[in-house]
């Protein structure tokens, strides 16, 4: 989860694991707000492993907030980028 | 379906691929899935037995221990689920390993002797869904019952509200042979299940949609790796265990018991 031209602290990763792990939750409730935690996970992860999965995660629920297919998928992408900011997180000291 | 609704498809496909190269996989090791559902579970979750296959084989996934979804059908007994899954296994020998579910507040005389004559080789349990306590008496007696049998038995273990961790203890306490496979890594209340079963080699842990944080502080001779198919997919499952298996550091023998090995030393050789 290196940031391109940048270093990624245990900082940067806890907070990615915090807003994707609520957009995790959010996508398996089924909650509305699951797109725009999403979309803020993308964010915190930028330039590192974990953005493009969460990206397109956020993208797909915005395009189709309502469809089971495009939840499962966007979940699935959204429990990836977890795993790779929870392993900066876990390697950190 | 899911470009109708406006994906990216090449950019899904490019991510498949990189969660796909997140797993390493060992010469000559074969992944074995320990956690699969079949069927249609009344929460609308969906899989068919030539869909699973289909993804196992895109997957390079050489068999799958598969059981009911949460269909219990009108007698809720899981018979006619049980029935469809042991039908899967003949139609895909080798591919599909079949557990039955059972609800151990009902009776489970039929439930067992319909396993006894299809092949059946394992038991799955959930005690969320189906209302038990993995301690109580009723629970205790199909894990004699499965026990006897040699059957491991695959608890749910995870997501719930209670403490799990002395629950597994004084089931294990009444019943110190059984061999149990608890999914989900545990999740939700880990700590407690991994200090509670800790010395106990018939305790593992299945992978499916497990914490990364749970995995990397097992010993991998702990873990089998597990999808939980439809509610998982296989992309997400492997990529997890290939980002433990690298924060961990785990070799390439501790990934071939991971990927498949341990599991068969429980439920025997697969292949057609």
């Amino acid at each position: 989860m290196d940031r391109t031209g940048g270093v990624v602290n245990r900082a940067d990763a806890i907070r990615v694991v915090a807003l994707t792990a609520q957009a995790e939750m959010a996508l398996v409730r089924r909650d509305e707000v699951s797109g725009a935690l999403l979309a803020q996970a993308a964010r915190a992860a930028e330039g590192t492993s974990a953005a493009a999965v969460l990206a397109e995660a956020g993208r797909l629920m915005r395009a189709a907030p309502k469809q089971e297919a495009v939840r499962q998928a966007a979940l699935s992408l959204c429990r990836m980028g977890l795993r790779e900011a929870e392993a900066v997180a876990l390697r950190e000291t | 379906m899911l470009a109708a609704a406006g994906a990216d498809i090449d950019a899904l496909r490019e991510i498949e691929a990189w969660a796909r190269r997140a797993v390493v996989v060992p010469d000559g090791a074969q992944i074995v899935d320990a956690h699969v559902h079949l069927g249609i579970d009344r929460d609308g979750h969906a899989l068919a037995a030539a869909d699973l296959v289909a993804d196992m084989d895109a997957n390079g996934i050489a068999a799958s221990v598969a059981f009911p979804a949460d269909e219990p059908g009108m007698d809720g007994d899981f018979r006619e689920a049980n029935s469809r899954v042991a039908d899967a296994a003949v139609a895909y020998p080798g591919r599909i390993i079949p557990f039955c579910r059972i609800d151990p507040t009902l009776p489970i005389g039929r439930v067992l002797a319909d396993a006894d004559t299809t092949g059946v080789r394992g038991v799955k349990l959930h005690p969320v869904a189906q209302r038990f306590h993995p301690e109580g008496d009723e629970c205790v007696r199909v894990v004699r019952e499965a026990t006897d049998r040699g059957w491991p038995v695959l608890f749910h273990a995870g997501f719930g509200a209670r403490p799990l961790g002395d629950a597994f203890a004084r089931l294990i306490d009444q019943v110190p042979d059984a061999r149990l496979i608890l999914a989900h890594g545990g999740r939700g209340d880990h700590r407690a299940l991994a200090a509670a079963t800790a010395g106990h080699p018939g305790v593992l842990f299945d992978s499916s949609i497990a914490a990364l944080p749970d995995l990397v502080t097992l010993a991998p001779e702990r873990i089998v790796f597990g999808s939980d198919r439809p509610y998982g997919d296989h992309a997400q499952a492997l990529h997890l265990v290939g980002v433990a298996a690298r924060v961990a550091g785990w070799d390439d023998t501790a990934m071939r018991g991971v990927l498949g090995e341990t599991l068969l030393k429980w439920i025997g050789p697969v292949g057609s």
